[in-house]
């Protein structure tokens, strides 16, 4: 079998493996966590194999069902879409493990592995599918798995709040999804094409109004998705209120694979155009609006959420520029983004196990109380704040080299824009971690285990136990209407996944090098544009 | 080749029907609006796709007179699609009629925490400010009250002065009384301004403390136990 | 210049020291208590021995190494004489403060691990900025001092004060150090390299370099506490005192400074630079002097007295002439030793008497003489007094700025001015500290231990000690001095002979006795004319950022769901509108008909006036009717369109979603409740009259517009070759399968998401079926239901009974033709979970139980791994994901059948489509019933029982 046969496993695997865990039922525990963890590892074995090749040897293609290019649907995985995977299919594997140990450490309380799971790995399939696909419809359906999945994960237990968020969450995704679907009709209409290398060709002779309009509102759809301003607010609403393995995976996942679509969408279906100043200016107020959010909040799950609008600023920036430096820096920094972002995600969920709240008005001493997440909150922290020399850093530098580079007001107001936006996001991640961490510890964190903490002003009703216990949070401490487990101890592997993308963010500082160079590739394949075209359809070369 | 103008305006008018119950609060209008936005949209996918024609199957219809198949085949994947999403809404519309008794979609709780924080602090300032206003203007009558007593005692001391002058002495008592009246109305006066300023203050901070009130008893009806479901 | 010998420069090992030290400490604190101080010390130590080695093997040493070459970003260092002066400074004060540590902690003290890391990791990364060679690489390091002094400062967290300095610091700092990498970044992009000695020797020009340089100068003066930001250091003497004395005097503090002395020749000679440098420096050196003379914390003075002596430096390395640079080097020295060790006999102090207030402190003279004398060899060095380094610093200082031009006079005369008041605290200090206040009796000591005394000891006594080889060390710097223009008529020495600075020195010190004298006055003036206070500035400025971005969050983030999609829509709006109008106008190339089918008429009248009905219905049950009929409508035009598979999916669909519809709005109210939506009616329809309009302009522009044959036209040929004479079936299940997947992927989730939103988190999805007890005799032996007589139509039941299995076979039919005519999985799945849904509705949940004897979520399951299994036939045999493997066989009765994996992959469609509906039938009507007969209580015991089983 050739390298091309791997290209569709990242997206089949996951699939047949939801099929076999609903087909066996929710029984079967270890059987069950077994195929997810086989599954997941596979894939992203497959994906280095993948990177390595596309690397080495020029964008991959595989057709569905052996069918060429303009009739069927080809799997394309140029160095975009690989790195894509391989950083994507890491995190998830991370997540589940981490998901698996608290379903196992709480088997009680959590609602059955025969929904979350299949959910799962269906939103994993999706997303692979989106970062594979090389058709423009087949886009579509690779978001519609996703965002169904995601549906499902955020809807999961159907709390109050999941319900309020879930509502807003599906209809805005129900809307992109039907303009993305006028995008594919006016597309098609005007090139009678979906396959993604022929209408890169076609878009060309278009006239100028449609080609605007196509362009615009595929970007419109794609926008929303990447959760970039003015589209951003539903993002802070919907993802907090999740399940913790739920929200790292989105915040990770979901919006990248938005703005992958805006990279492809911009290098190489419509390169050029006045569209880029757009996204300048849009990047400009995603960074700022955002990060004004994340000052303002007081709950460090919204606070992450607003951070993470804000940082999507950075990589649109990149796009906008529409230079190598700018793309490199983009890619660059989703990367970095990818995994920071889901890990701190992933150790706000320990906090919220340990304690029960990510309240800051209700938080404090955990440097005292939780020595071990106090360091696994604070590494992440700094570098998504972009601290040297950790890849927030790497990826921040990135960009304003570029920007400076091409120089010109409005790049050199984005770079200052961008600084800004660093230096808030530092400082409201350093409030935080004084509030939480810092500050003396509330009575109920500071107890011994097994005294039961009841009072008027705290709405929660906790038992300290060393084994799980339901948390209800209600009453007016941050996000509320939500079953938490709370527990002292921490399963090991959850601490292991968590520790594992905190090191994996770190070690992108290690390899700058070699990812930096990476990235530059990516950036250049890109925009040359022809290696892909002539890759999908098979033009001499 | 010609496009036919009825079915492209018929699916504009779907849009047009879907957008407009798309931005109601009822869920189930919500989805409803999707449902006719969605047809509206694949009907423009076949439209846009090619000019009518006979059903792509061979044998049957010939080739050059076919109707473009990949639309087709492209509609009925969204139509699967939109079937199951509105299977999961009408799901959502259940559970949340289970927790609120209604379908309406309701608005975030957090942010609405942010609005009363932010007028929360204008609030206060407001009231800082106030008091700062009302802090120099008892202090300027209390300077002017200074002055006028400073004024009487000089008068009191010619007055004594003058006190062995029979013909002064009516006018003196005229004087004293018109001091004493001017004396009263200053206190009165003062007091007044004071008593204003406690009562805005008051005022204010009962505007606060409605405001807080309000919103904490909207979050505690979000967040009512009864409502989240049997388990 | 001996610059071959790479290994001699090479830094890594000793910064992995480092590394390794701060990690272990926690560990080692654990073990060894207090000790461990003595242990972190060593990584230091060896610093210092290395810059020893370094100094005496002659400099420059060099090392390169590549990190991220496309960022310009390398490891590069290199040790030229600043670089030694600094790395002794920092290796040198660094282990002794580490030794102090030891006795300064009490022995229980908790967190002493983690301090002493941070303090190791910090020596670390001072060591690196010093030595760095990259301008990326010394923003590193840069950045890294910034967090370990963030976290240093915190060391104490629970006292409000702490945590309050700490961000305060961070917050300026990293201000200033973002400002600065953008100058970074100009100027690399300017010269074409990040390498400082190059940049050095080969200064970059152009239009963006002056502001570059206010930007590198604006972190440089934030780190170094320079005016406008002088406000954190102060603040940061909350920290512990060996922190004080390392980080605020001898080490970070001096990374500004450092900076400007490292750039000051490349650039030192653009107006700009000394503009900038030289009056602020002037500026925070009288200021902060002024404000050391009202302080009563001892250590808060001596934080004040190091911004004068900073902003002294500032100006010296500002003005950037090879005499200048000179007395710089030499005042960084002097520096570092008096001042470090001042402010460790503070700390001494504070232990040996629990106060730092100088007004309750007294007669130490006489109770600690050694620490006295410590201290006044030390302060009399910060005075300027011969024959101390300080001295000797100053009188160059002078001398270097007797140019007689304009600018240095004043520049002079403002130095002056600072000396004196340098004098005024460093006399106030003396007396505060140790003085015998009248009616004071004297402060109780408890006395101080040898290694916390001999640290300060050494460090004052080395300033005396080096004064007279002042001339060879200023020979010694001459390396580096010399790179700046200027006469260099200065030398360093304690008896230069030059009278006006002497005469000069003469002025500060009278002048600042007389200050110290006039202390009552100093007081009441500084109470008069205070100088705006930049720290209340900085809290003024954190609370505007608070309520700014509550106000720009609260209008931002609405948090509701319509305006979401109303900003979606009217963007969408405005896409249109900007398209359509950008550039030459639009226009259809082809002719507009009214009708190109007679039928389109008809159905489209219907279908317009079913819309135009929809929004203005009100209840639910009928607005969902209405959905269904656009759907038919819709339906009617595919087929008239000539797409009959579309038609036939869509009618069946509607059928289907109205079932669901049905079952689900049985439990809500009629309508939505009273109260008028957000947005008017107006508006709404507006913009979805213009989304309409849009969109239907977009779709005819577009086919007007095309040229290029669709791929469609190759579709019948490719059909042709799958062997499929259904097109549309043939791109479903065969050339486009792929898409299929997904989609059935899609459906078996969302079906996944029913389940869960209505049993919540019930363990059991089992549907209970009828037991003995729980079905009424007589008819269980064939009809299972359970309702209640009343209720129950018995015609329809049986009726339903015996038309299930006709339209399943029809259902199956439609599967198995779906490749040669109308039909496919789908269509089939869906009669087939029609057929479900009329025996449910005739005979309630436990004949939905009986019809299908599966377990829920299997039959979906199974459909999914049946497509996927299929694509992972078509990977292994076929060479490519979801490639159809097929042969003919003839079946009797059904004929010819072209049997392939395409009819797995069907009927995997086909299993997934019946489980959903069974799913749905499952949860949104078997368990809704089982909830309203709970409510209802009617057959309350069976409820019960039912309940009970379900939800255990």
């Amino acid at each position: 079998m050739t390298v091309q046969a791997l290209i569709s496993i990242p997206v089949t695997l996951p699939l047949l493996a939801a099929g076999l865990k609903l087909a066996i039922g929710g029984r079967q525990r270890r059987l069950q966590a077994l195929i997810s963890v086989v599954t997941l590892t596979t894939v992203l074995a497959v994906s280095l194999v993948l990177l390595v090749a596309a690397d080495t040897g020029g964008p991959l293609v595989a057709n569905a069902g052996g069918w060429a290019a303009p009739v069927g649907i080809t799997l394309v995985a140029d160095r975009l879409s690989s790195l894509m995977l391989v950083v994507s299919s890491a995190v998830t594997l991370c997540v589940m493990v981490y998901s698996l140990a608290q379903a196992y450490a709480d088997q009680e309380y959590i609602a059955p592995l025969a929904i979350f799971h299949p959910a799962y790995l269906v939103t994993v399939a999706g997303v692979s599918d989106a970062f594979l696909s090389g058709d423009l419809f087949n886009l579509f359906v690779a978001f519609e798995m996703l965002l169904s999945g995601s549906y499902v994960l955020l809807t999961f237990g159907g709390t109050e709040s999941r319900i309020r968020a879930g509502a807003t969450y599906v209809v805005i995704g129900l809307a992109s999804s039907l303009l993305f679907l006028v995008g594919i009709a006016v597309s098609y209409g005007a090139t009678g094409t979906v396959s993604m290398a022929q209408l890169a060709e076609r878009f060309q002779v278009l006239p100028g109004y449609l080609k605007l309009l196509v362009e615009l509102t595929l970007l419109l759809v794609f926008v929303v998705k990447a959760a970039i301003f003015p589209m951003s607010a539903w993002l802070p609403d919907s993802y907090p209120t999740a399940p913790a393995p739920a929200t790292a995976l989105f915040a990770g996942l979901l919006t990248k694979v938005g703005i992958y679509s805006i990279i492809r969408l911009e290098a190489l279906l419509f390169p050029g155009g006045p569209v880029s100043v757009l996204l300048m200016w849009a990047a400009l107020l995603t960074m700022l609006v955002g990060v004004f959010g994340a000052v303002a909040q007081t709950d460090i799950k919204r606070m992450l959420s607003f951070t993470l609008v804000s940082h999507i600023g950075y990589m649109v920036f990149g796009v906008g520029l529409s230079t190598a430096a700018g793309m490199a820096g983009a890619v660059f920094y989703v990367v970095h983004h990818i995994t920071v972002q889901t890990g701190l995600f992933l150790v706000t969920g320990l906090i919220e196990r340990r304690t029960g709240t990510t309240s800051l008005d209700r938080l404090g001493g955990l440097m005292r109380v939780a020595p071990v997440i106090a360091v696994l909150f604070f590494v992440p922290a700094m570098n998504l704040a972009g601290i040297p020399p950790m890849s927030g850093f790497l990826g921040k530098l990135t960009l304003v080299q570029a920007g400076v580079a091409v120089g010109g007001p409005l790049p050199l107001t984005l770079v200052a824009g961008g600084l800004v936006t660093s230096l808030l996001t530092l400082y409201a991640v350093a409030t935080t971690w004084s509030k939480a961490f810092w500050r003396a510890p509330p009575p109920e964190l500071a107890a011994p285990a097994g005294t039961v903490l009841e009072s008027e002003e705290s709405p929660v009703t906790r038992v300290r136990r060393e084994e799980p216990s339901v948390t209800r949070a209600h009453g007016t401490e941050g996000i509320t209407g939500r079953e938490i487990v709370t527990s002292v101890t921490m399963p090991l592997p959850m601490l292991g996944s968590a520790t594992a993308l905190v090191a994996l963010g770190l070690s992108y500082t290690v390899l700058a090098g070699p990812l930096s160079a990476l990235t530059r590739r990516t950036a250049d394949e890109l925009l040359a544009r022809e290696p892909y075209i002539s890759a999908v359809l098979g033009s001499p070369r | 080749m010609t496009i036919s103008l009825v079915p492209f305006v018929a699916s504009g008018v779907l849009v047009a029907a879907g957008v407009t119950l798309l931005l109601e609060r009822s869920l189930v209008r919500l989805l409803v609006g999707v449902i006719l936005l969605g047809n509206g949209v694949n009907l423009l996918i076949v439209m846009a796709g090619g000019p009518a024609g006979e059903p792509p199957i061979l044998g049957v219809s010939a080739r050059d007179r076919m109707a473009d198949p990949l639309p087709q085949a492209m509609v009925l994947t969204s139509l699967v699609i939109t079937l199951g999403v509105t299977a999961f809404l009408l799901a959502v519309v259940h559970r949340s009629w289970q927790l609120t008794g209604g379908d309406e979609v309701q608005d975030d709780t957090e942010d609405r925490r942010v609005r009363l924080r932010a007028t929360r602090g204008e609030l206060a300032g407001s009231v800082l400010a106030r008091r700062e206003v009302y802090r120099r203007l008892v202090r300027e009558q209390r300077a002017e009250l200074a002055r006028l007593e400073e004024a009487r005692r000089e008068r009191e001391r010619r007055d004594a002065e003058e006190a062995s002058k029979e013909s002064r002495r009516e006018s003196a008592g005229r004087m004293r009384a018109e001091f004493a009246r001017r004396e009263r109305e200053q206190a009165a006066r003062e007091r007044e301004i004071r008593r204003r300023l406690r009562e805005r203050r008051r005022q204010a901070r009962a505007e606060m403390r409605a405001a807080i009130r309000e919103d904490r008893e909207r979050q505690a009806r979000a967040q009512n136990p009864e409502l989240e479901g049997d388990d | 210049m001996p610059t071959t010998t790479v290994p001699r420069g090479n830094m890594e090992p000793l910064l992995i020291l480092h590394a390794v030290a701060a990690v272990c400490a926690p560990a080692l604190a654990r073990r060894l208590g207090r000790d461990a101080f003595l242990v972190l010390a060593v990584a230091p130590a060896c610093g210092f021995a290395y810059t020893l080695r370094v100094a005496l093997t002659g400099v420059p040493a060099e090392s390169h190494h590549d990190w991220a070459p496309t960022l310009g970003l390398a490891l590069s260092f290199r040790a030229d004489a600043l670089a030694v002066l600094m790395m002794s400074l920092v290796t040198g004060v660094g282990a002794l403060v580490l030794l102090y540590c030891r006795r300064y902690f009490d022995a229980g003290e908790s967190g002493l691990g983690r301090f002493g890391g941070v303090l190791v990791a910090f020596a670390g990364a001072m060591l690196g900025l010093v030595v760095a060679d990259n301008l990326l690489l010394l923003y590193v390091f840069w950045e890294l001092t910034t967090v370990f002094s963030y976290l240093l400062i915190g060391h104490d967290p629970e006292s409000r004060a702490a945590r309050r300095a700490a961000t305060q610091a961070l917050t300026v700092t990293s201000f200033g150090g973002l400002a600065m990498l953008a100058g970074m970044v100009m100027l690399g992009e300017a010269a074409g390299t990040y390498r400082i000695s190059r940049i050095v020797a080969h200064p970059p020009s152009g239009a963006l370099i002056p502001a570059a340089l206010v930007l590198v100068l604006a972190g440089a003066l934030s780190k170094s506490a320079i005016f406008p930001f002088s406000m954190w250091l102060p603040a940061a003497m909350a920290a512990p005192t060996p922190v004080s004395a390392y980080l605020h005097a001898a080490a970070m503090v001096k990374a500004g400074i450092y900076l400007l002395a490292r750039l000051g020749p490349a650039f030192g000679a653009l107006p700009v630079w000394q503009a900038v440098a030289v009056p602020l420096g002037l500026l925070t050196m009288v200021l902060a002097g002024w404000r050391a003379l009202r302080e009563y914390d001892l250590k808060r003075m001596l934080a004040y007295g190091t911004v004068s002596q900073l902003g002294f430096m500032a100006v010296l390395f500002g003005a950037a002439t090879r005499d200048t640079a000179l007395a710089g080097v030499a005042m960084l020295l002097a520096h570092g030793l008096f001042k470090a060790s001042l402010f460790l006999v503070v700390g001494v102090v504070d232990h040996a008497t629990g106060t730092r207030d100088l007004r309750e402190l007294s007669g130490l003279r006489h109770s600690a003489p050694w620490l006295c004398a410590v201290a006044a060899t030390a302060a009399v060095s910060m005075a300027g007094i011969p024959p101390l380094l300080g001295f000797v610093g100053k009188e160059a200082a002078f001398e270097s700025l007797l140019t007689g031009r304009l600018a240095d006079t004043l520049t002079l005369a403002g130095i002056v001015a600072g000396s004196v008041l340098t004098v005024a605290y460093s006399a106030r200090f003396l007396w505060g500290a140790f003085g015998a206040k009248r009616g004071r009796e004297p402060t109780p000591v408890h006395g101080p231990s040898a290694t916390t005394f001999t640290p300060p000891a050494l460090l004052a006594v080395l300033g005396l000690v080096l004064a007279p080889f002042a001339g060879r060390y200023g020979a010694a710097m001459e390396s580096y001095t010399g790179t700046f223009p200027g006469p260099g008529h200065t030398h360093l020495a304690l008896w230069t002979g030059a009278p006006v600075p002497l005469l000069l020195s003469a002025v500060a010190l009278c002048g600042g006795a007389l200050l110290f004298a006039a202390g009552g006055v100093v007081e009441r003036t500084g109470r008069i004319l205070r100088v705006v206070d930049s720290g209340r500035v900085y809290w003024v400025l954190m609370r505007g950022l608070e309520r700014f971005s509550l106000q720009l969050t609260g209008v931002t983030q609405r948090g509701s769901l319509t305006d979401y999609l109303m900003v979606a829509f009217v963007s969408f709006a405005g896409i249109g509108g900007f398209a359509l109008l950008y550039g030459p106008l639009p226009e259809i190339r082809l002719d507009v008909v009214p009708w190109t089918r007679p039928e389109q008429p008809l159905v489209g009248a219907l279908l317009v006036a079913t819309a135009v009905l929809a929004p203005r219905v009100r209840s639910h049950i009928v607005l969902a009717l209405v959905a269904g009929l656009t759907g038919y409508g819709t339906a009617l035009l595919f087929l008239v369109h000539g797409s009959p598979d579309l038609a036939l999916t869509q009618f069946l669909t509607e059928t289907l979603s109205l079932v669901v519809f049905v079952l689900v709005l049985r439990r809500l109210p009629l309508g939505p409740r009273e109260g008028r939506p957000r947005v008017p009616f107006g508006m709404r329809l507006g913009l979805g009259l213009v989304s309409g309009a849009v969109m239907v302009m977009a779709g005819m522009l577009a086919v007007s517009a095309r040229q290029a044959v669709p791929v469609g036209a190759l579709m019948p040929a490719a059909a042709e070759k799958a062997g499929a004479s259904n097109v549309v079936s043939a791109l479903l299940v065969d050339i486009r399968a792929w898409d299929t997947m997904g989609e059935s992927s899609v459906l078996v989730v969302l079906t996944l998401g029913v389940t869960s939103l209505v049993f919540l988190r019930r363990r059991t999805y089992t549907l209970e079926r009828p037991s003995e007890e729980g079905a009424p005799e007589g008819r269980a032996h064939w009809l299972a239901a359970t309702l209640p007589a009343g209720e129950r139509a018995a015609v329809l039941e049986i009726v339903a009974r015996l038309i299930f299995h006709t339209v399943l076979l029809i259902s199956v039919f439609l599967l198995f033709t779906g490749h040669s005519a109308v039909g496919g999985g789908f269509a089939g799945g869906i009669v087939a979970g029609l057929a479900l849904v009329i025996r449910y509705l005739a005979g309630g949940r436990y004949e939905l139980a009986v019809a299908v004897p599966a377990h829920a979520g299997v039959l979906i399951g199974l459909g999914l791994l049946l497509s996927t299994v299929t694509a992972f036939c078509g990977l292994l045999f076929g060479g490519a994901p979801l490639s159809m493997l097929s042969a003919d066989l003839t079946v009797p009765l059904v004929g010819k059948l072209h049997l392939s994996t395409v009819l797995l992959f069907d009927v995997g469609v086909y299993v997934a489509v019946v489980g959903m509906v069974q799913d749905i039938l499952r949860s949104l009507g078997a368990e809704l019933d089982r909830q309203i007969e709970e409510e209802t209580g009617e057959s309350g015991e069976s409820g019960e029982r039912l309940g009970g089983e379900g939800s255990r």
